[in-house]
Formats: C-alpha cells, sequence, structure tokens
C-alpha cells in the first residue's frame, strides 16, 4: 500500500485555487492560467496510473503545473516567428553616447531597499508593467524570477543563446524599472 | 570608461554571478562616478527580490471550476 493516494474526486475543490494562485503571476493572463490549471488536471488524471504514492497527491500536481508553465513559454517562443536581434530593439533609454537620457535616467526612489515587505499596490502595477514587455522579455523575466530556473535551462526551453538571454534580461528590467517608477512611485 | 548602457547591462549578470574579473573592474569603475547606475543596481535588485517573493491568494470563479469539473468527467 504506497503511502499517499490519489482522490481525483477531490481534486478542484482541494487545489484549484492553489494552483491558480501559482500560475497566474507566473504566465501574467487569467484566461492563460485557467486554461493551465484545466491542463494540469487532466493530464493528471491520465497520468494516474504512474502516480507512485512517493510524493504527497499536492506535490504530484504541483509539479505537472509547473512542467504546463514551462511547456507555454517554449510555446510562445516558438510562434514567435522574427528572429531576434541583439541590438535591433530602439533605444529609448540611453543617447547617442549611451548615457541615461533625461527622460529614463533613475530617479530617486525614496524607499528602504532591503524592505521587501508584501504590497499590494506594488503587485497590481508589476503585472500591468509586465503586460506591456515583449512576449519574449516577458517569458524570461517569468521564467528567472518567478519559476527560479537558471539562465541554462532558460536558454535551452526558448531555444535563445546566452548572449540573447542577456539582453532580453536587460531590456525587461529597463522597462520595469521605468513604468514602476511612473505608475507606482508616480515620480515624473 | 564603459557606457551607462553597457554598465547597467553587465547589472544582470552580475545578479547572476556571471561577470569576468575584467568586466567586474569596469562595472566597479562606472559605479565609481555614475550614481545613476548606482541606483538602476539597487532598484534592479528590489525588482527581482520582489517578483520572486510574490504569493497570490486568487481563487478560480466557480463558473471555471465547473468547466474545469465537466471537462474531467468527460475524460473519465
Amino acid at each position: 500500500m504506497p503511502k499517499n493516494q490519489l482522490n481525483p474526486d477531490q481534486w478542484v475543490q482541494r487545489y484549484a485555487d492553489a494552483l491558480y494562485s501559482y500560475t497566474l503571476p507566473r504566465v501574467n493572463d487569467t484566461a492563460v492560467a485557467e486554461d493551465l490549471v484545466q491542463e494540469t488536471f487532466i493530464s493528471a488524471w491520465k497520468a494516474r496510473d504512474s502516480f507512485k504514492g512517493e510524493a504527497t497527491e499536492k506535490s504530484w500536481l504541483f509539479s505537472i503545473c509547473k512542467n504546463k508553465i514551462i511547456d507555454h513559454y517554449r510555446k510562445k517562443a516558438r510562434e514567435i516567428m522574427q528572429p531576434m536581434s541583439a541590438t535591433g530593439v530602439t533605444d529609448s533609454f540611453f543617447d547617442e553616447a549611451e548615457h541615461w537620457t533625461k527622460q529614463d535616467q533613475p530617479g530617486d526612489w525614496g524607499i528602504d531597499f532591503s524592505d521587501t515587505v508584501e504590497n499590494k499596490e506594488f503587485y497590481a502595477v508589476l503585472a500591468k508593467c509586465r503586460k506591456r514587455l515583449q512576449e519574449m522579455q516577458e517569458a524570461v523575466f517569468s521564467m528567472k524570477y518567478l519559476e527560479d530556473m537558471d539562465a541554462a535551462e532558460i536558454c535551452k526551453v526558448l531555444g535563445i543563446t546566452s548572449s540573447n538571454y542577456w539582453v532580453l534580461i536587460h531590456r525587461a528590467k529597463l522597462q520595469l524599472r521605468t513604468c514602476l517608477e511612473k505608475n507606482w512611485l508616480h515620480i515624473k | 570608461m564603459i557606457s551607462c548602457k553597457k554598465a547597467t547591462y553587465l547589472v544582470s549578470k552580475k545578479e547572476e554571478n556571471r561577470l569576468s574579473w575584467w568586466e567586474s573592474w569596469q562595472l566597479r569603475a562606472h559605479f565609481g562616478i555614475c550614481s545613476m547606475c548606482r541606483k538602476f543596481e539597487q532598484q534592479s535588485g528590489f525588482i527581482g527580490r520582489m517578483a520572486r517573493q510574490v504569493t497570490m491568494h486568487e481563487t478560480l470563479s466557480p463558473k471555471a471550476k465547473e468547466k474545469i469539473q465537466a471537462t474531467l468527467a468527460r475524460e473519465n
């Protein structure tokens, strides 16, 4: 008798909200998050015979869900047709000498940077700012910070080179910083 | 001296400990004279830490749950 057992009848009631809460900040889109939760349950149902009872039901479902999220980004990266260039993006942050433009130079945030307590307003603005990122920037940002994947794994999933990766992270950070400064801190 | 564009690019590599000795030296030298890039590093680190810590307590709508339940029932 294995230690852990599955109770598929109760999956939705017990885990749908938790899986959705996990998925939503990672994909930043409610409809996509709902679909991925549904796919998680379907895949789990189909794979129920392979459940060995070594993990708990909950962590087994979460590992399936995590794979669904990564798959989602893998598919997205394939859908994006335009080849990525390291320099092609228009540079609004820096002038010709590659110094900060007046408009985009970092302002004084006046906050304690060691203090990262839960802050609803920050996360609401961050979600909005992430919507403005290009899809590949968003994919890299989410996998790096929310999935905690390392650069090599992310490059493999998205089929990009490590220099693509650094450019994407760099652009994402520049854009998010400016967007948060404007819309969260209301500076400028 | 490296530019602000290059310095901010190196900040992300620094976060993952991927700077070469030379890049690390270049970045430190740039920080020595550029308060804006120092600010960028602080703010960039803050954004990353906050993003890592996000926890949501969302609930799926009853309608969405019913839909999932119905789809699962069809799979049975």
